[in-house]
C-alpha cells in the first residue's frame, strides 16, 4: 500500500506512538498470538520456493504429493488473493524490507536495468540500504537470524546475507544455476554460482550437494547450534526449487513417472476442479484461455504428450522432495519441542516459470551464453533430464498448468506472474484450515508481520542514516482472527517490472502489458468474476480506469518509478508465434478427436454394401 | 513454441535408441558381442556385416574351437565375412528379436601330425609329416530367437521406447545352426561342421547410469550351453561332443553420445570330443578377454572394432580375434519422420 505519500506528517507521529506503546504492543501480539517455548517471543520459519506456482500444492488444488504443507495448511491458513512480483530478486527486496521494490533497490532486476535507470535510486540491483532487512532488525533485538538458500540481493561483502543481518548463512547468491555440485550459474559472465557460508565464499561444494536436502541440513543445523542460550530465531528458508533447470535426485527422478501424459489441458481441468471442491475459487469462475500458441494437449501424438510430460514430471518431484525436507525442519522443531512457538509463513516468490530461460542464458550460437551451455548443460536426452548437466524446463503450457486458473505466468503483471500461495501457521493463530479469500495481501506485509510478531518496532533510521518506512501492513491483527484481511477496499496495491505494470484496487485491476500477451494499453479486469483476465472491460468502465490509472501515476511517483527505455519483453510479439485463435470450438474441427473410418463410416450412413 | 519442437524432435532419436545397437550373431564361436540383447523398437530391422580373422595355435591336445574340431600342434588362421539379419519384434507381448546368420570365407591350418593318431588323418597324409591345408565357402548358417522373460516391456510404440528405462533384464535365447557349410570329410579344416548344433543362452544384464545416449552403462551376463550333433563322417568316423558351457559377459559404457566402450570377457569350458566311442584331447578350458569400440555414425548406422585374446584356462592355446563390424537398423516410422522433417537432422 501506499504510505509513502503520508509519510511526512503521520510516520513520527506513528513513530512516536509505537515507542510509547512499544510494551503493550509486544505483550499484546505475544498474548493474541501465544507464546508458550521457553522464549517469550515466537520463532519465525519463513519459506520461500523458487517459481512455484500458485495451484501445485495439494492444498492448492495440486496433483502435486505435498503432504506436509498440505498439513500445515490444514493447521494454519491458506490465502487465496496473496501477492508477489513477476520475478524473484524483486519479491525478495520487497520480502525482506517491507517497502516496495522501487524503494528498496530492486526497481528493476539488476540483470535487466536499463540505461535510463542505471545509477537512479532504488535501481541499485541490490538491497539497498536506504531499507533495513528485518533481518537486521531481529538480530538486534535478540533473535537468531539464519539464512540457508537463495539471495539474489548483492554480490559484495556488504551486500551478502552475513551483511545484511543473518548471524548464519548457507546462501546462493545469484538467481540460479545446477541444483548439484558442478555450480555452474545461469549467467555465463559469472559462470561458477557463488555460495557463501557464514559470510564467506564457499570454495566448492561437497559431492552429494543437492540444494533443497543442503539447505534443510543448514538450517536444522544453525538451529541446533544456536539454541543453547534459548534465544527465538528467524530462520529464512530461501528454496531454489522448483526453479530451473529441473534437477532431481536420481532417486526420485521417476516419481511422478506417466503422471503427466494426460496433457496439459487435462490436468489443469482437474486442477480447476479441485480447487473449486476446495474453495480456492468459486464453482462460477473462469479461467485463462490456454495460450494462443500452445497447442492443445490432444493434438499432440501420444510419445509427444510423454516426452512434454517427462518435464513436468521433474518439477512435480521437485516439489515434492522440497515439502519433504520441509517436513525435516517440521520434524526436528517438534524434537525439540519448538514446533508450537513457531510461526511458519509459507509462500512462492513469483509465478512459475514458462519462458524459455534456457535460451535466454544459452543464446545463440556463437555466443559466449552459448559457450556456457556447451560446457555445462547440453545434455537434453529424454532420460538423462533431471540428471546433472542437463537443462531443463517445463515450459509455457505446464506453466499455466502451475498458475491455474491465471493468464500467463513468471514475468508478467498478469494474475500467473504475481499471485502466490500463502500459508501462515502458528501458535495462537484462528482460522486452522480455513481458506482466506477476502484478504489482499502483499509480499510487502510480512517484514512488518513479522516485526510486530517479535514485538519490534521498525525504526525512522538505522546505522545512523534515514532509512524508508515499511509500506506493507501487518497481518497480525488478521492472523488473531480479528479482522479478514489488513486492508480495507480503498486501498490499492501497484507494480512494475520490465515496463508491464498494474494496479489492485478492490476486485479491479488494470494492467498494461507488451504485446502479444498486452495491447500495450491500460486494460481493465474485474477480478471477482474474471480471474482469468480475459475480458478486457476498459470500454465499458472507463471512468473506472481512469481512476485507476490515477492511481498508477501516484504509485510511480510515490515509488520513484522509471519506466525503462529498454525492456526483455519489448520484443515478445516477434518473438512468440503469431496469433492464430484456437479456442475449445474454434476452428470447429478442432473440437474433434480422431475419428476412426469405421466410425465415420457409420457417420455417414454404413457401408454400400450393408445397405444392399 | 521452441522447446516443445525440441523435444519432438527427440522422438527421432528416441525411436531409432536401440536400432543401430542391438545385434546378435552367433557364428563361430565368438562372442555375441556387447550390447547384442539390447531391445529395439517392434517392426525394427537391422542388417550386420562383419569381418573377423581369426588367429589359432594349439598346443599339446587342446582343442581351441567349440564349433571346429582342430588338432593339436595346429596353427591355423581364418577370414570371415558375417552377414546377418535381425528384426525386433514382439511374441506373446513380449519383445523378442528373431535373427539370421550367413558366413563364408577362408581358413588354412599347419598341422605337426606327429602327435596323431593315424585313423584320425586323411588318407593322403602320412603320419609325421607336416600338414598345410586351405579351405573357403559358406559356414553354416544360424538362426536364433531370443525373448525377453524380465525387465523389457513390449516396446511397439514410441510411447513404449519414451517409457523405456530397463534396469535389470533376463532373456531367453535358442540359436541353431544348420549343416549347410563347406565341409570335405578328407579335410582337417572345414568352414562347415557337418553336423547340426544350437545354443540355449540366457542373457541378462543391468543398466545403470541414465538410459540415455551418452549416459548408458550396462553389466551383460550371458550364460549358454551348446549341443552338438554328430558328424558322423570325419574322417570316415564318428565324431561326438558333449555340451560346452560358455559365459559371456561385457561391461560397457558411453563415453560421448556416440561412442562407448566395452570390455569383454568369454569363458568355455566342457566339449569333451569323442571318436567312435573314445575320448580325444582334453575339456575346454578357455577364457579370452578382450575389448570393443563402438561409434554411432548416425542415427542408423554404427561401426565397431573388437579384439579379444585368450589370457586364461589352459596354457597350450592361444587364439586371437578382431573383429570388424558394420551395423545398420531402420524403423519405417523413424525414415518417414526424418522424411517429413526434411532429412535427417
Amino acid at each position: 500500500m501506499n504510505l509513502r505519500g503520508l509519510r511526512l506528517p503521520v510516520i513520527p507521529v506513528l513513530a512516536l506512538m509505537l515507542t510509547l506503546t512499544f510494551g503493550t504492543l509486544q505483550a499484546f501480539a505475544q498474548d493474541q498470538l501465544g507464546s508458550n517455548s521457553n522464549n517469550d517471543r515466537p520463532n519465525i520459519l519463513l519459506i520461500v520456493a523458487d517459481d512455484l506456482g500458485y495451484s501445485d500444492l495439494g492444498s492448492y488444488g495440486g496433483e502435486i504429493n505435498t503432504p506436509v504443507l498440505d498439513r500445515l495448511a490444514q493447521q494454519g491458513t491458506r490465502y487465496t488473493d496473496f501477492y508477489v512480483s513477476p520475478t524473484c530478486s524483486v519479491t525478495r527486496s520487497m520480502l525482506l524490507s517491507g517497502t516496495d521494490n522501487h524503494v528498496a533497490g530492486l526497481g528493476n532486476m539488476g540483470e535487466y536495468n536499463s540505461p535510463n535507470q542505471m545509477g537512479q535510486p532504488g535501481y541499485e540491483g541490490v538491497l539497498n540500504t536506504r531499507v533495513a532487512s528485518i533481518a537486521e532488525l531481529l538480530q538486534d533485538n535478540g533473535y537468531h537470524t539464519y539464512m540457508a538458500g537463495k539471495w539474489h540481493l548483492g554480490l559484495k561483502p556488504d551486500q551478502i546475507p552475513h551483511a545484511r543481518g543473518f548471524e548464519r548463512d548457507f546462501s546462493l547468491l545469484v538467481g540460479g544455476g545446477s541444483h548439484f555440485d558442478d555450480q555452474w550459474n545461469l549467467e555465463w559472465q559469472i559462470p561458477v554460482a557463488p555460495y557463501t557460508e557464514d559470510g564467506r565464499p564457499v570454495a566448492k561444494l561437497p559431492k552429494d550437494f543437492y540444494s533443497s536436502k543442503a539447505y534443510t541440513d543448514k538450517t536444522i543445523q544453525f538451529i541446533e547450534e544456536g539454541r543453547k542460550d534459548k534465544k527465538p530465531f528467524f530462520a529464512y528458508m530461501a528454496f531454489t526449487a522448483p526453479h530451473g533447470p529441473l534437477h532431481v535426485p536420481d532417486d526420485w527422478l521417476r516419481r511422478y513417472k506417466n503422471r503427466y501424459d494426460e496433457g496439459w489441458d487435462g490436468i489443469r481441468e482437474k486442477r480447476l476442479a479441485r480447487m473449486q471442491e476446495l474453495g480456492i475459487v468459486d464453482k462460477d469462475d473462469n479461467s485463462a484461455d490456454r495460450l494462443y500458441f500452445l497447442p492443445r494437449s490432444t493434438t499432440l501424438v501420444p510419445a509427444a504428450r510423454v516426452m512434454q510430460g517427462r518435464k513436468m514430471e521433474l518439477y512435480a518431484s521437485m516439489v515434492e522432495y522440497m515439502d519433504d525436507q520441509i517436513g525435516r525442519v517440521f520434524d526436528y522443531l517438534k524434537e525439540i519441542g519448538e514446533y508450537d512457538n513457531t510461526v511458519v509463513i509459507f509462500i512462492s516468490d513469483n509465478g512459475a516459470e514458462g519462458n524459455d530461460l534456457r535460451a535466454m542464458v544459452a543464446g545463440r550460437a556463437g555466443t559466449m551464453g552459448f559457450l556456457h551451455g556447451m560446457n555445462n548443460f547440453a545434455e537434453d536426452g529424454h532420460n538423462s533430464l533431471g540428471r546433472k548437466g542437463t537443462y531443463a524446463e517445463y515450459g509455457a503450457a505446464w506453466a499455466q498448468v502451475s498458475m491455474t486458473p491465471f493468464r500467463i505466468y513468471k514475468g508478467w503483471v498478469a494474475e500467473g506472474g504475481i499471485r502466490s500461495p500463502l500459508i501462515v501457521s502458528g501458535p495462537g493463530m484462528q482460522g486452522a484450515g480455513e481458506i482466506n479469500k477476502e484478504a489482499v495481501l502483499h509480499v510487502k506485509d510480512i517484514a512488518p508481520t513479522i516485526l510486530e510478531l517479535a514485538g519490534i518496532q521498525h525504526p525512522a533510521t538505522y546505522k545512523g542514516h534515514e532509512i524508508e518506512p515499511m509500506q506493507g501492513k501487518s497481518w497480525v491483527g488478521m492472523l488473531n482472527g480479528e479482522t479478514q484481511s489488513p486492508r480495507d477496499p480503498t486501498d490499492w496495491l501497484g507494480w512494475e517490472l520490465f515496463g508491464n505494470r498494474a494496479i489492485r484496487q478492490g476486485d479491479w485491476k488494470i494492467s498494461w502489458l507488451y504485446q502479444p500477451f498486452g495491447s500495450e494499453d491500460w486494460q481493465l479486469f474485474n477480478l471477482a468474476d474474471d480471474p482469468g483476465e480475459q475480458y478486457d472491460l476498459a470500454a465499458k468502465f472507463p471512468e473506472k480506469r481512469k481512476e485507476l490509472i490515477a492511481l498508477w501515476d501516484e504509485y510511480a511517483e510515490t515509488n520513484g518509478v522509471i519506466i525503462g527505455q529498454r525492456s526483455p519483453f519489448e520484443g515478445a510479439r516477434k518473438a512468440l508465434p503469431q496469433q492464430v485463435p484456437e479456442y475449445d470450438n474454434y476452428p470447429p474441427l478442432r473440437g474433434l478427436e480422431a475419428l476412426p473410418y469405421e466410425k465415420l463410416i457409420e457417420l455417414m450412413g454404413g457401408k454400400t454394401e450393408d445397405k444392399e | 513454441m521452441k522447446s516443445l519442437n525440441r523435444q519432438t524432435g527427440l522422438l527421432a532419436i528416441v525411436g531409432t535408441l536401440a536400432i543401430t545397437l542391438s545385434f546378435s550373431e552367433t557364428a563361430f564361436s565368438v562372442d555375441d558381442g556387447a550390447r547384442s540383447y539390447w531391445k529395439g523398437r517392434d517392426g525394427t530391422n537391422v542388417v550386420s556385416f562383419q569381418y573377423l580373422n581369426l588367429d589359432m595355435q594349439a598346443f599339446g591336445s587342446q582343442q581351441f574351437d567349440p564349433t571346429h574340431f582342430i588338432y593339436p600342434n595346429s596353427d591355423a588362421s581364418a577370414n570371415l565375412m558375417i552377414a546377418s539379419y535381425a528384426r525386433h519384434m514382439t511374441l506373446f507381448n513380449r519383445p523378442a528379436t528373431l535373427s539370421g546368420n550367413i558366413a563364408g570365407g577362408s581358413a588354412d591350418v599347419d598341422v605337426d601330425t606327429s602327435l596323431i593318431p593315424p585313423d584320425f588323418l586323411p588318407p593322403d597324409v602320412i603320419p609325421g609329416a607336416s600338414l598345410h591345408q586351405s579351405t573357403s565357402g559358406y559356414a553354416d548358417p544360424s538362426v536364433q530367437l531370443d525373448m525377453n522373460l524380465f525387465g523389457t516391456p513390449p516396446l511397439k510404440s514410441t510411447v513404449d521406447l519414451a517409457n523405456y528405462e530397463p534396469n535389470f533384464t533376463l532373456d531367453a535365447a535358442v540359436m541353431l545352426a544348420f549343416p549347410l557349410g563347406q565341409y570335405d570329410s578328407d579335410k582337417v579344416v572345414n568352414m562347415g561342421l557337418n553336423r547340426w548344433y544350437g545354443r540355449l543362452a540366457l542373457p541378462m544384464k543391468y543398466h545403470f547410469g541414465a538410459f540415455s545416449s551418452g549416459y548408458m552403462r550396462s553389466f551383460e551376463l550371458t550364460p549358454s550351453m551348446w549341443l552338438f550333433g554328430e558328424n558322423d563322417d570325419f574322417m570316415g568316423q564318428t565324431l561326438k561332443n558333449d555340451a560346452m558351457w560358455q559365459i559371456e559377459s561385457h561391461l560397457t559404457w558411453d563415453f560421448t553420445r556416440t561412442f562407448y566402450g566395452s570390455l569383454d570377457l568369454l569363458y568355455r569350458s566342457g566339449f569333451q570330443s569323442e571318436i567312435d566311442g573314445i575320448d580325444v584331447g582334453d575339456k575346454l578350458n578357455i577364457g579370452d578377454l578382450g575389448f570393443t569400440l563402438n561409434y554411432k555414425a548416425t542415427d542408423n548406422l554404427s561401426l565397431r572394432a573388437s579384439y579379444s585374446s585368450n589370457v586364461f584356462g589352459d596354457s597350450d592355446l592361444n587364439t586371437s580375434v578382431i573383429r570388424l563390424q558394420l551395423v545398420y537398423g531402420w524403423h519405417q516410422l523413424t525414415e518417414n519422420q526424418k522424411k517429413l522433417q526434411g532429412g535427417h537432422n
